[in-house]
């Protein structure tokens, strides 16, 4: 019984957003809803392969409170929504080539393709969007 | 007695939920599953992730501050 789309468009690259929509897009899935996740703008850098494990991710005083107090891993947690429900990702084809990157360029196995924003926005209509 | 225990105390969400659906992926059809957690938010989210699933919340409790959930697999 899959219920209502759910569409995440993440743009910020700030921790606690990434973190809100990590969360959204796997609990989402997990509940049986189609998910499907935009990365545009800043927040492409953080799925960056070239990206350090440690500094991945910026915010302020909750992000480092997140840290602190070990709250999971925003790209496990979408990992987590992938292999337990149907959670998409993908890649905004305009942010990929301002950086020119390619989806390859991207952590492995997070992604199903690079997407331009008038195919999500069109897909979106049938479900709920929700921005970040 | 439920059939599988998973004790998910000391996890903040969304973690109980998600470890919750990778114990129920695996179980029969019918098949039972204890929640234990301690995150308060989970009396809700697991009310709302069962309704939203279609598995069903045979029980919730609370005993001290231990949450106790029991979850049957939907078919």
């Amino acid at each position: 019984m899959a219920g209502l789309p759910l569409y995440v468009l993440l743009c910020s690259g700030e921790h606690e957003k990434v973190q809100m929509a990590a969360m959204i897009a796997s609990v989402g899935a997990v509940s049986d809803r189609p998910v499907e996740v935009f990365v545009s703008m800043g927040a492409l850098a953080i799925f960056a392969k070239a990206a350090p494990a440690e500094g991945r991710y910026h915010g302020g005083a909750f992000a480092r409170l997140m840290r602190e107090k070990g709250a999971p891993d925003a790209l496990n947690l979408l990992h987590q929504g992938r292999e337990l429900g149907e959670l998409k990702v993908w890649a905004c084809s305009m942010a990929l080539d301002l950086h020119g990157w390619e989806v390859d360029d991207l952590v492995e196995g997070m992604f199903d393709g690079a997407l331009g924003l008038t195919s999500f926005l069109s897909d979106a209509e049938s479900g709920q969007l929700v921005t970040l | 007695m439920a059939d599988q225990t998973l004790d998910v105390k000391g996890l903040n969400c969304p973690l109980p939920i998600l470890r919750a659906r990778k114990a129920l992926k695996d179980m029969a059809p019918g098949a039972t599953l204890e929640v234990l957690a301690t995150d308060p938010g989970a009396v809700k989210d697991f009310a709302a992730f069962c309704r939203a699933t279609g598995n069903e919340l045979v029980a919730s409790n609370v005993a001290g501050n231990v949450y106790s959930f029991v979850i049957k697999r939907a078919a």
